[in-house]
C-alpha cells in the first residue's frame, strides 16, 4: 500500500513570497553555520542527524494510525554535508485537496516559526507496514523535494511493528541516487538505459546514516527518566501494590493503547525491573532499564504475527515478478519476429531486384528506414520501473526477513538454557 | 460575613460561582504523560527569546469519560510576554495551531497547559483560568517542568487549579497537586532506548544499530541484573545482609512465571522451531540470490 503525498509548488517558494525580506546581520551569524549562508553551493549529504523530540513524534503519529502509513513533514538545517532534523510535524492523512495540504503546512512552518522552531524543511518521513515502502508515490515525492528546496532533502522510513517487537529503532534515511534521477528525467527506462547507466533495484535509493544527537538538557531528561533519584523509595511502594506479575504484563498491554480504562489500579505497567536492588554509585547502573522488548520471547516464537504477513507479501511479490518478467519475454519476442519478418522482406527484395537486374529491367527502388519502420511496426519497450521496484520491494522484504532470524535464533537458544537449568 | 470557598479533589463535581461565568469543573484524579510532552517543552525552553525567561503553551490530549483520568499526548508552544505588572498571551497563534492540530489528530483535545520555572508564575492564575474556560467543562491541568533544575533536577509537576477565596475570583486559585505517570508505549520506548545510549558518548551522539546488537545489549544488562540480584540472595542467605519481605515475594513471583514444560516436548518444540527458522531463512536467502541473478541477466541481454 502506498503512503500517497501529492506535493503542487515547493513550499519554501511559497513561504518566500508571503514573507518579507529584512536585512540582517551577517556577522551574528556563528562561524559554523556560516555556510548556510551560501544559498548556491550544492553540498553531498554524509550524515544525518535528528533530535529525540523528531523521533519522537514520528514514532507518535506513526503508532496512532498504525496500521495505515502516515507522513510528514521535517524540519531542520543543513550544515556542512550533515543534515539536522530538529523537529518534525504530521500532516493530516485527508487533506481534501492538494491546496488545503499546502496551506496546512504553510500554516503550520509558519506558526512554529513564531516560537522560533527552524522552519526550513529538509525533507518528510513516512511510515512504512511491512517494509516494502519502494513505490512509485515515494519516488516522485521525494523526486519534487530534491529538485527544490534544494538537492539535500531526505525521507525518513521508520517501521512501527518492527520498533516494538525487535526493540530497536526501525528508522532509515533515504535520497535518490544520481542514477535514478537522471533516468527519470527523460522517463525512458528500458533494458538498454539501464545497463548502460547501471541502474539496479538495489541503487534506486542511497540510505544515510542517521545519528541520534540529543541537547544537554535533553540528556539530563533521559537520565531521569532512567535512574530516578527517589527509585528505592518508588520502587518498594510499586512491588507492594497489590498486582501479580500477570497483571503487570497486562496492564504492560494497555499502556500501548491508552490509559483511559476502566480500572485505573493497575497503573503500574512500566516496571520491567527484574531486580529490586540498587547497587551504589559510582558503577554505572540501570535501575529501569528502558526497553526489554528485544528479549521478549513471545513476539518471536508467534509465527501467526508479522512473519507470516512478510511471508505472504513476499509471495505475491514473487508472483508480480514472474509476470513481469513473462510480459517482458512476450514483448521481446514479438519484437523478433518483426525484426525476422523485416529481415525476410529486404531479403526478399533484394534477390528479387537481382533478377529484374539480370534480366535488364530497372531495379525497383530500394526502401529507406523509415519506409520499413511504417510497414513493421513494433511497440515500444514497455517500462521495466515497476518490476525494477517490485524487485527492490522483494529486496527489501527479504532481507528484512533474514535480519530478523537472526536474533529470533539466539533467543530460542536462550529459552532452551533458562529450561535445561530447571 | 467571609466565607471560605474550597474544593476538594475527592467530590465527583462541584459548581464555581464567579461573576461572569458558571463552570462545573469535574477534578482530574491521575494523568499520564507521554515522553514527547517533556521532550517538546524542554525544545521549547531551548528556543526561547532572549528576554523570556519562562515559556508557556498549550497541552493536548485525551481524557476519560468521566474526567477522572487525563492522558497527555501532545502539546505545542504559545509565544506569550510578560512584564513585573502585565502578561499577554498571543490567543491568535493558539488558535490557529489548536485548528491546525486538531486537523491532524482529531481525538486530542486541549487538556491543559505547562510552563517551565521552579516556581509557579505570578500570573498562572489569570492563565489558569483561560485555559480552563478553554477544556470546559473539564478542569485544566498544569503541569510545571523545573528547569532551573532546583534539587538537580528536571521535577515534573502536574496540579491542577482549585477557586479558593471569599468570591471566585479568576486571580485566585491553589493548585493542587496530581498524581502523575509517564506512560511508554513499546515502539516511543525503543526510540528512546536509541536516544539513551548517547548520553553515555562523549560527543552525545548515538548510531542506530541492527538488531542483532541491541539484542546483545539487552542480554548484557539482563546477565548484570541477574548477578546484582544472585549476589544480594546470597547475601541474605549468609546473614550479610537483611532480608526484605517485599523484595524476595516479588522475586518469588517473577520466577514462578517461567514456564514449566515437559522437558520431551520442549525438544520437540524446539526442533520444529528451529527448523522454521532455519527453512525460512534458507528460503528468503535464495529469493535474493535469485533475484541478484536475474538483475545481472538482464543487463548481460
Amino acid at each position: 500500500m502506498a503512503g500517497t503525498t501529492k506535493q503542487s509548488k515547493p513550499m519554501t517558494a511559497l513561504l518566500n513570497e508571503q514573507s518579507e525580506l529584512s536585512a540582517f546581520d551577517a556577522s551574528a551569524i556563528p562561524k559554523q553555520l556560516r555556510s548556510v549562508l551560501d544559498v548556491e553551493k550544492v553540498s553531498t549529504l554524509t550524515l544525518v542527524k535528528v533530535d529525540p523530540l523528531a523521533i519522537l513524534k514520528i514514532v507518535k503519529h506513526a503508532r496512532e494510525s498504525y496500521p495505515t502509513s502516515v507522513n510528514g513533514q521535517l524540519l531542520g538545517l543543513e550544515v556542512d554535508g550533515v543534515l539536522e532534523v530538529t523537529n518534525a510535524f504530521a500532516v493530516p492523512t485527508q487533506p481534501g485537496s492538494e491546496e488545503d495540504m499546502t496551506n496546512y503546512q504553510i500554516e503550520m512552518i509558519q506558526c512554529l516559526r513564531e516560537v522560533n522552531v527552524d522552519s526550513s524543511s529538509v525533507g518528510w518521513y513516512q511510515s512504512t507496514r511491512l517494509g516494502d515502502f519502494m513505490q512509485q508515490p515515494l519516488l516522485d515525492v521525494q523526486a519534487s523535494y530534491q529538485i527544490s528546496p534544494n538537492n539535500s532533502s531526505v525521507v525518513l522510513i521508520h517501521d512501527t511493528s518492527k520498533s516494538e517487537q525487535a526493540g530497536n529503532l526501525s528508522l532509515r534515511a533515504f535520497r535518490l541516487s544520481q542514477v535514478y534521477q537522471d533516468l527519470a528525467k527523460n522517463g525512458k527506462f528500458t533494458t538498454k538505459e539501464l545497463a548502460d547507466k547501471g541502474l539496479t533495484y538495489g541503487n534506486i535509493l542511497e540510505e544515510l546514516p542517521i545519528q541520534v544527537e540529543t541537547s544537554a538538557l535533553s540528556k539530563v531528561l533521559l537520565s531521569e527518566l532512567q535512574w530516578p533519584t527517589n527509585a528505592e523509595q518508588e520502587l518498594l511502594e510499586s512491588l507492594q501494590r497489590p498486582s501479580s506479575f500477570n497483571s503487570k504484563l497486562r496492564a504492560k498491554r494497555m499502556a500501548d493503547r491508552s490509559a483511559i480504562s476502566d480500572d485505573t489500579e493497575s497503573s503500574d505497567a512500566l516496571d520491567n525491573n527484574l531486580s529490586g536492588l540498587l547497587p551504589t554509585r559510582p558503577t554505572a547502573y540501570l535501575s529501569r532499564p528502558m526497553c526489554t522488548n528485544a528479549l521478549d520471547l513471545s513476539q518471536s516464537l508467534n509465527g501467526s504475527g508479522s512473519l507470516s504477513r512478510q511471508l505472504e507479501a513476499i509471495s505475491e511479490l514473487i508472483d508480480d515478478h514472474i509476470h513481469d518478467a513473462n510480459q517482458w519475454m512476450y514483448w521481446k519476442r514479438g519484437e523478433a519476429k518483426e525484426n525476422n519478418r523485416r529481415q525476410q522482406f529486404v531479403q526478399r527484395k533484394a534477390t528479387s531486384n537481382a533478377a529484374r537486374v539480370a534480366r535488364g529491367e530497372q531495379p525497383e527502388p530500394e526502401l529507406s528506414e523509415k519506409e520499413l519502420d511504417r510497414m513493421f511496426k513494433t511497440l515500444p519497450e514497455p517500462s521495466r520501473l515497476d518490476a525494477l521496484l517490485n524487485t527492490a520491494n522483494l529486496n527489501l522484504l527479504t532481507k528484512g526477513v533474514t535480519q530478523s532470524r537472526g536474533p529470533a535464533l539466539t533467543k530460542m537458544f536462550m529459552a532452551q538454557a533458562l529450561q535445561g537449568s530447571e | 460575613m467571609s466565607m471560605l470557598n474550597l474544593n476538594l479533589p475527592t467530590l465527583a463535581s462541584s459548581l464555581v460561582k464567579s461573576g461572569a461565568t458558571t463552570t462545573a469543573t469535574t477534578t482530574a484524579q491521575q494523568c499520564y504523560v507521554h515522553p514527547v510532552v517533556l521532550f517538546s517543552i524542554l525544545d521549547h525552553y531551548l528556543r526561547r527569546n532572549e528576554n523570556q525567561e519562562r515559556v508557556i503553551g498549550t497541552l493536548m490530549g485525551v481524557r476519560s469519560d468521566d474526567g477522572r483520568v487525563v492522558e497527555i499526548r501532545s502539546c505545542f508552544a504559545v509565544p506569550h510576554f510578560e512584564t513585573s505588572d502585565q502578561v499577554e498571551v498571543y490567543v491568535e497563534h493558539h488558535q490557529s495551531m489548536l485548528a491546525l492540530h486538531k486537523k491532524a489528530s482529531a481525538r486530542e483535545e486541549i487538556v491543559g497547559w505547562y510552563s517551565t520555572g521552579s516556581k509557579l508564575s505570578k500570573y498562572a492564575a489569570l492563565i489558569q483560568d483561560f485555559y480552563s474556560r478553554e477544556a470546559a467543562p473539564f478542569g485544566a491541568v498544569h503541569l510545571l517542568m523545573d528547569t532551573d533544575m532546583t534539587d538537580g533536577q528536571l521535577g515534573v509537576k502536574c496540579m491542577q487549579g482549585s477557586a479558593i477565596g471569599a468570591g471566585a475570583h479568576p486571580e485566585n486559585c491553589l493548585f493542587l497537586p496530581l498524581p502523575h505517570e509517564l506512560q511508554y508505549p513499546d515502539a516511543e520506548l525503543s526510540a528512546l532506548q536509541t536516544a539513551a545510549d548517547s548520553v553515555e558518548t562523549e560527543e552525545g551522539a548515538s548510531v542506530l544499530v541492527s538488531d542483532m546488537e541491541q539484542l546483545e545489549k539487552s542480554i548484557e544488562e539482563l546477565r548484570a541484573m541477574l548477578e546484582r540480584v544472585t549476589t544480594y540472595v546470597q547475601d541474605v542467605c549468609t546473614g550479610k545482609s537483611k532480608a526484605n519481605t517485599v523484595i524476595g515475594k516479588y522475586l518469588m513471583d517473577m520466577l514462578a512465571v517461567v514456564p514449566k514444560v515437559d522437558t520431551k516436548q520442549f525438544s520437540t518444540l524446539f526442533q520444529s522451531h528451529l527448523q522454521d527458522i532455519l527453512m525460512v531463512a534458507y528460503l528468503t536467502n535464495l529469493t535474493r540470490a535469485q533475484l541478484n541473478i536475474a538483475d545481472r541477466l538482464q543487463r548481460i541481454v
